[in-house]
């Protein structure tokens, strides 16, 4: 072990010494110091925007005046998806999934006014995340460093003169991946200390230990994802018989983990398991709200069972003779039924992303990049597990909303009573959207596939360094 | 001290090496002469443990390189023909990270002492190997085995390369380590400096160690014409 230290002290100070190595590393600096300004003012921006448009509706809500409870579930009220503080870390999806819904009744919206929807096609080439140059950039800068450890030394002879000094392969390998994981991390622990910096800064108390184990997984992940590429870019010089030969396997080897596989992966997983457009999506709620929700419960016979029902419940003859809103109790009722169907629609778009997911989670087996890029998008909030967790929170909180104004209507008037008001002091009664971000347990489950992936990759890293033999050439 | 037993080497069909027979004696300097592709780079290998031998042995100190590789580099040092070591660090670091990994703890002033015993002015010390010369670079490399202590000194080509007062400088450094008890293999095309320097010289031929020569017993003039006739 004191040889594998001393082959990596000596590593160490030869990159610290190395032009090339030091100007690289002050570019990725530089780009990195622009991507958390970039990404923080943007996190900044967005959460005060949704908090002050929040407030705003919060107001609006409360100050409609007396009206009618059913006017009041017309008039509506919007659930935007808070930014998660991580999300400056790694913005995932969030730029091309809606960011608000409007909640109103009878009608189950989609969310709205993406960044993409509001920003310039370039959107599509990626935003310059700290999270995409870690997961991009960083490799090309450690290969950058690494391709040559060993096989410049095979081409100078120094590796001959190691291995006379009864040095084998596999520690000046594992001396190697050291001092490369000793610059990578001298790069990247400021940047993670800046990042746990700025997150406790914007946390919510509440939050604050999902926010710490969060940042905690992302850091482990994130140096096991480097470590990985540290092994390899070892591992690839040491069987290598010249740099430029190393240099093209590690360059391939980052075109087809971080461009190829990816996007294969995202098509093969469209194509395996079709997901419906978001006009099937819709077509079929309304087929199925139509029809009832197994096709032979057409919606007018299921309003007179209802009333039927009411009549029989109150024992009286007619709706008008009912002592309570006939109206509300059926507008209930639909809500109920129209939730229902949505909910089912929309756990079945869930569980085709899902399975998508699945598809792009093992890939993660023969890419490393996929697993940490998909770990990293739960870490931060910023997946698609997130954004219908949003939906569904939202949706949640739409039914109840309108369930209260459908009862209070329901008790405070009879059938055909559309013009009593009702004082504007009940809106306080439906408390303020808020949205309970995914719990890290469920995260861990979620992306159990890619953790063991990462965990995989790295094992075999160690056990192809362990294995090294002594070739001089 | 070296030694070679019946010492074979084939690669696939070709046979390198043809029951070498070697000894070098401690204190002594034995150069292999002969073409390229004669067998003394493999010799040189298989002394190293680099390779392994087809048939036969080869020890250091006794100690079989085969049986026990790990032990017998304790014992021995090697300069291969061009040898880069460490460009960004300074004679001294150089010598600093392969004294530590032999496990010798050594000051700054010891460090200086043994670049200076190997010839380097102490100048150079301090300055990184990226700027030195061959000549220089390989007086790192006696100064590498001088810290060690090595009792065995490989030598692959190691004039190749050097200019005429750069090579006479070397060959001076290797009289003085023989001088200590260093038994010296050196495999070579330099005529005239292995028969300066070598107490022994040996001209091989496809694998086989032609013609072992004492070089006080033949001039320099004499010592080409045989390597001529021979190879």
């Amino acid at each position: 072990m004191k040889v594998v230290f001393t082959i990596a002290r000596n590593d160490f100070r030869n990159f610290l010494r190395e032009k090339k190595i030091i100007i690289s590393g002050l570019l990725f600096l530089l780009l990195v110091i622009v991507s958390i300004i970039g990404g923080y003012q943007q996190f900044d921006k967005q959460n005060k925007e949704r908090k002050e448009a929040q407030e705003a509706v919060r107001k609006s809500w409360l100050n409609q005046g007396d009206k009618n409870p059913h006017s009041a579930a017309h008039y509506g009220t919007y659930a935007f998806r808070p930014v998660s503080v991580l999300s400056f870390f790694d913005v995932g999806l969030n730029s091309y999934v809606g960011n608000s819904i409007y909640l109103e009744a009878h009608r189950q919206n989609d969310p709205k006014f993406s960044v993409a929807s509001e920003s310039s096609s370039l959107i599509r080439f990626g935003e310059l995340t700290i999270a995409f140059i870690l997961q991009i950039i960083m490799p090309l800068l450690i290969f950058f460093i690494g391709f040559n450890v060993v096989t410049k030394e095979k081409e100078g002879n120094t590796l001959k003169v190691l291995f006379s000094q009864g040095i084998t392969m596999k520690s000046i390998a594992w001396g190697k991946l050291y001092a490369i994981f000793g610059i990578v991390s001298m790069l990247i622990l400021p940047v993670f200390a800046l990042i746990f910096f700025l997150g406790l800064m914007n946390v919510g108390q509440g939050d604050k230990i999902l926010f710490l184990t969060s940042f905690s997984f992302l850091l482990l992940t994130y140096l096991v994802y480097l470590f990985i590429l540290c092994s390899i870019s070892v591992l690839i010089s040491a069987i290598s018989k010249t740099s430029r030969s190393a240099l093209l396997v590690l360059l391939g080897f980052w075109i087809t983990t971080c461009i190829i596989l990816p996007k294969v992966a995202a098509n093969l997983g469209s194509s395996i398991h079709k997901a419906p457009s978001g006009f099937e999506f819709r077509q079929n709620i309304a087929k199925d709200e139509e029809n009832g929700i197994d096709g032979h419960n057409p919606s007018d016979k299921r309003f007179d069972r209802l009333r039927d029902s009411v009549l029989q419940k109150y024992n009286v003859k007619t709706v008008e003779a009912l002592p309570v809103n006939f109206d509300a109790i059926a507008m209930q009722e639909g809500e109920r039924y129209s939730s229902m169907i949505y909910n089912k629609h929309f756990e079945r778009l869930r569980q085709d992303y899902l399975i998508q997911n699945k598809i792009s989670q093992y890939a993660s087996l023969v890419d490393p990049f996929i697993g940490v890029r998909n770990f990293s998008m739960s870490l931060a909030g910023s997946d698609i597990a997130s954004a219908f967790s949003f939906q569904e929170q939202a949706e949640s909180y739409r039914f109840e909303m309108v369930k209260y104004l459908n009862n209070y209507l329901r008790d405070f008037s009879v059938t055909g009573e559309w013009d009593k008001k009702a004082s504007s002091s009940i809106y306080s009664n439906i408390p303020d959207f808020h949205f309970t971000p995914i719990s890290m347990n469920v995260r861990l489950k979620d992306n159990a596939l890619s953790i063991v992936s990462l965990f995989m990759w790295a094992i075999i890293c160690a056990f192809g360094l362990s294995s090294l033999k002594n070739k001089v050439n | 001290m070296l030694t070679a037993k019946n010492l074979v080497k084939k690669f696939g069909n070709t046979t390198v090496l043809k029951g070498l027979n070697l000894t070098v004696q401690p204190g002594e300097v034995f150069a292999l002469l002969g073409q390229n592709g004669a067998g003394k780079t493999t010799t040189i290998n298989l002394f190293l443990g680099f390779i392994e031998p087809t048939e036969g042995n080869t020890y250091i100190n006794g100690i079989s390189v085969q049986d026990q590789p790990v032990e017998t580099k304790k014992y021995l040092s090697y300069i291969p023909e061009t040898v880069m070591l460490y460009p960004t660090l300074t004679g001294i670091e150089n010598l600093a990270f392969f004294s530590s990994l032999a496990g010798f703890s050594y000051n700054s002033d010891e460090l200086s002492g043994f670049l200076t015993k190997a010839g380097l002015d102490t100048v150079h010390h301090h300055k990184r190997l990226g700027g030195f010369s061959k000549g220089m670079r390989q007086k790192v490399g006696i100064a590498i085995s001088l810290a060690k202590q090595a009792k065995v000194l490989l030598l692959d080509e190691p004039t190749s390369g050097l200019d005429p007062k750069a090579s006479n400088e070397f060959s001076e450094i290797l009289k003085e380590l023989s001088s200590n008890g260093i038994s010296i293999l050196m495999a070579t095309h330099d005529i005239f400096r292995a028969k300066e320097v070598a107490h022994r010289i040996g001209i091989m031929k496809e694998g086989e160690l032609v013609s072992v020569i004492d070089s006080e017993t033949i001039s320099a003039n004499e010592l080409e014409n045989l390597y001529l006739q021979t190879v």
